[in-house]
C-alpha cells in the first residue's frame, strides 16, 4: 500500500513537471513561430534571402526559415497539408500557381496593402491570387569553346554542327514546343504546326535534363555544347567562370512568369503581404535582378548600368516588345501534359 | 496483443493510403487543375500504350543485365569473402562491400557521371592512350544506367550470396573430396547447389532494388533511360496527372507483385528438389 502510494506520488509529481515545462516550452514555440517561405533550393534561397528575408526580418522581427525543393514536390506537400500549412508564403510557376488555386491552396493578395503594387508591370498582376516578383527568360547558351561560330537564332539549333550537343528540358517541354511552333507559322495555341520541326531536332539532342541543377552539371562537365536553359541558371555559370554565353536570339526569347503566392491558411497573413511588398520593392528587386540576371517586375528597380546591358535584363518597353514572348499560362497549364506525354513518345525515345 | 498493435496501425495505414491510389486511378483528369473527375476506366486503358509498355520493358531488360553481372561478379566475392584463409583478405573485402553503402546513391550516381561522363576518367584515359581520338558516348544510355546500378547493388548481392554460402555445411564438401571429386566437381555439385538459396534470394532483392531504382537512371539516363519510376514521377510530380499515376502506381505495383511471386515459386521448386 506504501508503495502504490509513493508510486501514485512520483506519477503526479513528474506528470506535472512534464506539463510545466511542456507549457513553457510550447508558449516558447509559439511565440518564436517562424515566418516560412517556400522556394527552391540554393542560388534561388540565396538571393531570395539576401534581397528580401533580411529587410523582412528587420521590419518585422521575424525570423524566416526556408521550406525547400522542387516546384512539383512543393506542390505534392501543400496538398498534403492543405487548411494547415507548413508555409507562409510559396514561390512557384505561373502554370503551376494555377494548380494551387484549384485546390483552394492560396489566398486572394489583397493588392491594396502593397505600397510598392502602383509602379509595378501590369504582367505581374496575372491572377487574384498570384504575383510574379520576376521574369524568366529560357533561352540559349552555349559554350564558346566548343562552338566556334556565334548563334544568334533559334534555327541554330537545328544546324547539322550541333549533332549530339544539346540539352533540353525534361520535366516542361513547352518553351521548345512553342519555339517550333512560331518557327512554323504557330503559337503556344497551335503548336501541331511545329511538331515535324521538332522532331526533326531529335538527333542534335544528347541529353534531356530533369532539374535546373542537372543543366548546370551538363553544361559545367562539357556533356552539351548548347542548353536550353533559364537566364538565372545561365548566369550562374557564367558567374562561375564558364565559357557561356547567353543568346538572346532574333525570333525573341520565350518568357515566363514564377509567381509568388499566400498559403491559405497561414496565421501570418499580414506579415505575408509585407513580405511581397519588400519583393516588389525597387531596392530588392535590383537585387533580384542582380542575383539572377532576369528582367525586373518593377521598372524603379535601381540596377546599375552594366547590369542593365546585359542580355536579358528587359528594363524598357520596347525590350519587352521586341525581345519577349509570353506564353500564354492557362494554355500552358491545360496542354502540359498532352506536350509532356507527346514529347516523351515522339522526341525523348 | 498490445505489443503488435504499432505493427497493425503502420500496416493498416499503409493499406489505407493503397486503397486512396487505387480508387484515385479510376478517376478523370481534369487538365489544368489538381481536381479529379468522375469514374473512368480510361487510365488504364491509355497504360496499354506503347510508350508505357516500352518504359515497363526497360525496366525488366536494366533488372535482368543487372541482376546477372551483380550474380557473375558477386559471387566470387562472396566465395572469398567466407571461405578464404586469410582474414586480412576477408576483412578488406567485407569493408569494401559495406563502404559504398555510407556513401549514398546520388553520390555514386554522381561519381558515375564523372568517371563515365564525355570529359570523365575513363574518356580521357582511352584518349590519352590513343585507343580513340573523340570522347565515347557512355552516359545518357541504358549501358550507362547499367553499369552505375552493378556498383550500387553489388554490395547487396555479396551480402545475401555471403548469407548463403555461410549456412552450407562444410563436411557436405569434404565427403565429395573423400570420394575422389576435384574442386571443380565439388562447387558444381554440392557448393553450387546449395549456395542456390542465398542466390536467388539474392537475386530477387536485386532485382526488386533496381525495379524501384529512380535517382540512377534520372541522373546517368538523362532522358533517354525511360523506367517505371520515372514514368510515375513524370505523370504525378510533372503534369500534375494524379490519376493517370495512380494508375501506373498500381500497375507497376502489380508487376512487382507478379515478379516476386515467381522468384518465391522458383525458390520453393528449387528447395524442394534439394530435399529430394
Amino acid at each position: 500500500m506504501r508503495v502504490r502510494g509513493s508510486f501514485r506520488k512520483g506519477v503526479l509529481i513528474l506528470g506535472s513537471l512534464t506539463v510545466f515545462l511542456l507549457g513553457g516550452s510550447l508558449s516558447q514555440v509559439v511565440e518564436a513561430q517562424p515566418f516560412v517561405v517556400s522556394i527552391w533550393g540554393g542560388h534561388w534561397k540565396e538571393v531570395i534571402d539576401k534581397a528580401v528575408c533580411v529587410p523582412f526580418t528587420q521590419k518585422t522581427g521575424l525570423k524566416v526559415e526556408f521550406d525547400v525543393g522542387e516546384t512539383t514536390d512543393r506542390l505534392a506537400r501543400a496538398r498534403a497539408t492543405k487548411g494547415n500549412p507548413q508555409a507562409d508564403v510559396s514561390f512557384t510557376t505561373s502554370h503551376v500557381a494555377r494548380l494551387y488555386a484549384s485546390e483552394e491552396l492560396i489566398e486572394t493578395i489583397d493588392v491594396k496593402k502593397l505600397s510598392n503594387a502602383k509602379d509595378v508591370l501590369k504582367i505581374a498582376f496575372k491572377s487574384p491570387t498570384t504575383i510574379a516578383p520576376y521574369a524568366t527568360i529560357y533561352t540559349m547558351a552555349y559554350r564558346t569553346d566548343m562552338i566556334k561560330r556565334p548563334i544568334t537564332s533559334w534555327e541554330d539549333l537545328w544546324s547539322p554542327e550541333l549533332k549530339g550537343k544539346i540539352i533540353l528540358p525534361a520535366f516542361d517541354p513547352s518553351h521548345i514546343i512553342v519555339v517550333s511552333a512560331l518557327l512554323s507559322g504557330g503559337n503556344e495555341f497551335d503548336w501541331e504546326k511545329g511538331w515535324e520541326k521538332l522532331k526533326a531536332l531529335k538527333g542534335n539532342v544528347v541529353a534531356f535534363y530533369a532539374t535546373g541543377i542537372q543543366s548546370i552539371e551538363m553544361m559545367r562537365r562539357g556533356e552539351a555544347a548548347v542548353g536550353l536553359m533559364n537566364s538565372p541558371n545561365i548566369f550562374r555559370l557564367q558567374k562561375e567562370g564558364e565559357p557561356v554565353k547567353l543568346v538572346i536570339p532574333k525570333e525573341k526569347a520565350i518568357v515566363t512568369t514564377d509567381a509568388v503566392t499566400i498559403m491559405k491558411g497561414t496565421k501570418k497573413l499580414e506579415a505575408a503581404h509585407q513580405f511581397i511588398d519588400i519583393l516588389l520593392s525597387p531596392e530588392a528587386q535590383a537585387e533580384i535582378v542582380m542575383g539572377f540576371n532576369v528582367p525586373p517586375m518593377n521598372p524603379k528597380a535601381a540596377i546599375p548600368k552594366e547590369v542593365m546591358e546585359r542580355p536579358g535584363i528587359f528594363t524598357k518597353p520596347e525590350d519587352w516588345a521586341g525581345k519577349a514572348y509570353i506564353i500564354d499560362d492557362e494554355q500552358r497549364a491545360k496542354m502540359l501534359d498532352v506536350w509532356r506525354e507527346k514529347f516523351r513518345r515522339d522526341i525523348m525515345r | 496483443m498490445c505489443l503488435l498493435l504499432p505493427s497493425i496501425i503502420l500496416v493498416a495505414l499503409f493499406f489505407w493510403g493503397l486503397l486512396l491510389l487505387f480508387q484515385y486511378s479510376f478517376r478523370s483528369y481534369i487538365p489544368g487543375s489538381l481536381e479529379v473527375g468522375g469514374f473512368t476506366f480510361a487510365n488504364y486503358e491509355r497504360i496499354v500504350d506503347r510508350l508505357y509498355l516500352g518504359a515497363v520493358w526497360e525496366t525488366l531488360v536494366i533488372c535482368f543485365w543487372v541482376t546477372a553481372i551483380a550474380l557473375v561478379l558477386g559471387y566470387p566475392l562472396a566465395y572469398v569473402l567466407i571461405r578464404h584463409p586469410s582474414p586480412l583478405l576477408r576483412s578488406t573485402i567485407l569493408i569494401l562491400t559495406v563502404l559504398p553503402f555510407f556513401l549514398g546513391i546520388i553520390v555514386r550516381s554522381y561519381a558515375w557521371m564523372l568517371v563515365l561522363g564525355s570529359r570523365g576518367f575513363l574518356n580521357q584515359v582511352l584518349t590519352s592512350w590513343g585507343v580513340i581520338e573523340e570522347p565515347l558516348q557512355f552516359i545518357f544510355r541504358r549501358s550507362g544506367v547499367i553499369l552505375a546500378l552493378i556498383q550500387i547493388s553489388l554490395p547487396i548481392m555479396v551480402i545475401m550470396i555471403a548469407a548463403g554460402l555461410s549456412h552450407i555445411d562444410r563436411s557436405y564438401e569434404r565427403t565429395a573430396e573423400t570420394l575422389g571429386a576435384n574442386p571443380l566437381k565439388v562447387f558444381r555439385h554440392v557448393t553450387w547447389p546449395l549456395s542456390l538459396p542465398g542466390v536467388i534470394s539474392g537475386c530477387i532483392v536485386v532485382f526488386g532494388w533496381t525495379l524501384s531504382a529512380f535517382a540512377t537512371p534520372i541522373m546517368i539516363g538523362g532522358g533517354k533511360v525511360y523506367v517505371m519510376t520515372v514514368m510515375v514521377y513524370d505523370q504525378i510530380l510533372g503534369s500534375g496527372n494524379y490519376p493517370f499515376g495512380a494508375a501506373l502506381g498500381v500497375f507497376v505495383l502489380i508487376v512487382d507483385l507478379v515478379l516476386l511471386g515467381i522468384g518465391q515459386k522458383v525458390i520453393k521448386r528449387i528447395q524442394g528438389r534439394m530435399r529430394q
